[in-house]
């Protein structure tokens, strides 16, 4: 095998697959790429049995051959070699030799037998969808915020993604808070899947300026991501997600607007008191005679804090939550206006209390619901 | 039980590489070899494709080599909310088939319709020792004289141990003795279905009638009675009647009726009048007298080495030693070789709960105070704080326990000047477990961090 390639474009995706060859598991050759080239293509390749990373180089020059060395121990070299130098990498036996100007290295491999063989994506049986890329990555972001990191609860852990009349819908919940976010608006297929979160966190991590688009294809148990010359092939979570829609009654008594900006800024004011117990609580109250917001909170070694926001308000209410949890969300709405609502007391049908609501005021694309805390 | 898809991992594991084998075939599962159409489930699919370009042969041939007829071999992926499914029908070659049937036979369900008691549990199967002899005494009075001496039998012990065997055995006895005694055996989650479905047809005097009239009533897993009041109210006027006419009770359960938190303190007391029996785990003598009866029922040859060994080996309950006595029975059928050579040869490996790492008097000590919040020199201290002193005799008893250590050596362990007070402690903790089972759990708890 030989390639000839630019040193910037060889970093680059070394850097992107070499992140999940970490060698958490058991088999060695994990932690190793596997550098495959076929008729002038050459493809990067790692995995880690729950996702893989291929990256596609595009050559100056090559010859066919397959090889495996550490990742990590590439990356790091190639990384540190100097700019818009070509690197010339030719492999004999089970080793490779990397050459750059002045600088020549020969690192040790394995055979490339030894590397597992990737699954691959049934393509007649696939649900496809295409996004623009910006908005997806502005999704993703806005659910994965409140994705779970408990594994007690797998499907938690995971960003669902479903279909409801024509629309794909992308949502996570940690049982506390929720996100839900319209990805594509009139879709043909149907879907109800759940993609691991930190594979998503991968495939936003891949993204660059370059890219234009993003194909999702679902099949069995697997789900494949193509941006760009990358490719992301990961297992999807295997377990029930709980009915959302059900979980959290979205109808609130008690509307207002807030200014974005001002709301986050009184939010991270409060938060700062907002240290007594686990729970970091505030406490939110509505006021229709003053026509007033205000938050609430106590710590009590070291002071308390009020603060208030004029916003026209029809009716009186009380409720607690989560400082970080608000921040949160205010920091995933976009537009200048948010919306928000609540009831007091407990919705009959699922015997919780009612959450907090928020969304962008203009646009009902994304939604942000947040529990509140009994006090 | 016979588990086809352990030995075949067993087999593909000294074939190919530790890292490999742990990667590849951990949470693999044998899901079905119907005619030869073998299917396994794995993971996910990134499993399936490396199991199916590299591992094929080796599946296959390990697996004929256990006795399974290989035609073709499928991967499925096991999903959790699945739970792993074991090969319902294993089809072996024609002469382990043979073999099966033969031992099958003894268990062919006996089961009565009208006393729900399965004839295959007789008293003589039983293997009395050391840990069941008291309760055995008392259910051979039992079957002389039903309802007299003690009524209500309450027999009590982990899961394993031989309690459904023991009052399934009394029904039979007494059956045997008087035909004509009316004789009903039912765990107790079958008592309330049936209560609430009177109830529901509107006949719930009905439901009195047909256990009133009973002469012995048997009721499994009475721990099962849970937050149902209306249920255990008719259950308590139940026995009320039953123990006035002088029909016996027998009732099970795997801990006290004081220790369920759910049970009606007045027949909480009721339960136990007669006393309360336990089943123990049994010793290494039990054990092996136990496999050599089974043995010698199936007509098996095993040595006594073979015997020793399993003993060892399974420390959780009667149950497990059975099923690896079987296990082992069968792979030496298959394989042609005695028991003792199989376990020689490291074909066979017995886990359950194998034999504990050896431990020292100072991490026992040590992780006694560490559970109980004390610094080691608090606890060898002579201090007389309850919690202290508690802390203390526990250390002395598991280090008699776990170490077998002299009373005088257990004495300067722990800080204490006489071996006698060390007598004292591990006695005090030994009484005290037979009624406190916090202590017990609490005491578990201490062992699994001491070998961890």
């Amino acid at each position: 095998m030989e390639i000839e390639v630019a040193q910037e474009k060889l970093a680059k995706a070394l850097n992107n697959v070499s992140r999940i060859a970490t060698g958490k598991v058991t088999l060695p050759v994990l932690n190793n790429v596997l550098i495959k080239v076929q008729d002038k293509k050459v493809s990067l390749i790692t995995t880690n049995l729950d996702m893989a990373t291929i990256d596609y180089l595009p050559v100056s020059s090559s010859k066919d051959g397959v090889v495996t060395v550490p990742a990590r121990l590439l990356a790091e070299f190639v990384s540190n070699l100097p700019k818009s130098t070509p690197v010339k990498i030719t492999s004999s036996d089970n080793k490779i030799n990397i050459a750059a100007g002045k600088y020549s290295s020969l690192i040790n491999g394995a055979p490339a037998d030894d590397f597992p063989e990737l699954p691959e994506i049934n393509e007649k049986s696939a649900v496809i969808f295409k996004v623009g890329i910006e908005d997806f990555k502005n999704s993703a972001n806005q659910v994965l915020v409140a994705a779970s990191n408990d594994f007690n609860r797998p499907a938690l852990t995971g960003i669902h993604f479903y279909t409801k009349n024509k629309i794909l819908y992308l949502v996570s919940t940690d049982g506390y808070r929720l996100a839900k976010k319209v990805l594509v608006k009139d879709v043909k297929s149907e879907i109800k899947v759940t993609v691991p979160a930190s594979s998503l966190q991968e495939v936003l991590r891949s993204i660059d300026d370059s890219m234009e688009e993003i194909e999702l294809s679902f099949a069995e148990d697997l789900v494949r991501f193509r941006l760009g010359e990358v490719e992301i092939i990961s297992k999807l979570i295997d377990a029930e997600y709980p009915d959302v829609d059900k979980l959290f009654s979205t109808n609130s008594e008690i509307n207002f607007e807030a200014d974005r900006d001002e709301l986050l800024r009184v939010a991270k004011l409060a938060s700062l008191f907002a240290r007594h117990g686990a729970n970091d609580a505030i406490t939110c109250e509505t006021n229709s005679e003053n026509n007033t917001f205000s938050i609430h909170s106590i710590a009590n070694e070291y002071g308390e804090n009020d603060s208030i926001i004029e916003t026209k308000i029809d009716k009186n209410g009380k409720i607690s939550i989560t400082s970080r949890y608000l921040i949160d969300a205010l920091n995933n709405i976009d537009g200048k206006k948010v919306s928000l609502g609540f009831s007091e007391g407990v919705d009959k049908s699922t015997g919780l209390a009612y959450p907090l609501v928020l969304k962008n005021q203009k646009s009902d694309d994304y939604i942000h619901v947040v529990m509140p805390l009994s006090i | 039980m016979y588990n086809v898809w352990e030995n075949t991992l067993a087999e593909i594991e000294q074939k190919i590489s530790t890292s490999n084998f742990s990667t590849w075939f951990q949470d693999t599962s044998l899901i079905s070899t119907d005619k030869g159409h073998i299917i396994i489930g794995v993971k996910n699919s990134f499993f399936i494709k490396q199991l199916r370009s590299k591992f094929l042969n080796i599946i296959s041939e390990a697996l004929t080599n256990n006795g399974v007829k290989v035609k073709d071999i499928e991967f499925e992926i096991q999903t959790k909310s699945k739970s792993k499914i074991r090969p319902r029908e294993v089809t072996t070659s024609i002469d382990i088939k043979d073999r099966l049937a033969s031992t099958k036979k003894a268990f062919k369900s006996t089961k009565s319709q009208t006393t729900g008691l399965n004839s295959k549990y007789t008293l003589d199967s039983f293997v009395v020792g050391s840990n069941n002899d008291l309760a055995v005494a008392a259910a051979k009075s039992i079957i002389e004289h039903p309802g007299t001496s003690y009524n209500p039998f309450f027999l009590y012990g982990g899961s394993g141990l031989g309690k459904t065997h023991l009052v399934q055995a009394i029904g039979n006895e007494i059956q045997k003795n008087h035909p004509d005694f009316k004789i009903l055996y039912t765990p107790i989650s079958d008592f309330y279905a049936e209560f609430v479905d009177y109830v529901l047809k509107g006949k719930g005097k009905d439901f009195n009638n047909k256990f009133r009239s009973l002469d012995v009533l048997i009721i499994d897993d009475f721990q099962l009675i849970v937050n149902k009041e209306k249920s255990q109210e008719e259950f308590f006027n139940i026995f009320n009647t039953l123990h006035q006419l002088d029909k016996q009770i027998i009732v099970t359960s795997d801990r006290l009726p004081s220790q369920i938190k759910t049970v009606d303190e007045r027949l909480a007391n009721r339960l136990t009048w007669a006393g309360a029996f336990d089943l123990q785990l049994p010793k290494f003598e039990d054990k092996c007298a136990i496999l050599r009866a089974k043995a010698d029922l199936d007509g098996a040859e095993i040595e006594d080495e073979a015997i020793e060994y399993i003993a060892e080996n399974v420390n959780t309950n009667i149950r497990d030693l059975e099923s690896e006595l079987s296990t082992i029975l069968l792979m030496s059928d298959v394989r042609g070789l005695t028991p003792l050579e199989l376990i020689n040869n490291g074909s066979i490996k017995v886990t359950r709960n194998a034999k504990l790492k050896p431990t020292t008097a100072k991490r026992i000590v040590e992780k006694v105070s560490k559970y109980y919040q004390l610094n080691p020199n608090e606890l060898k201290s002579k201090s007389r704080v309850a919690n202290i002193k508690t802390a203390r005799q526990i250390a002395m008893y598991l280090l008699h326990e776990e170490l077998s250590m002299s009373t005088t050596k257990i004495a300067t362990e722990v800080g204490v000047k006489d071996h006698t007070t060390v007598l004292h402690g591990i006695n005090k903790i030994k009484n005290d477990l037979k009624l406190n089972f916090t202590l017990r759990d609490q005491i578990a708890e201490i062992k699994e961090k001491i070998y961890d």
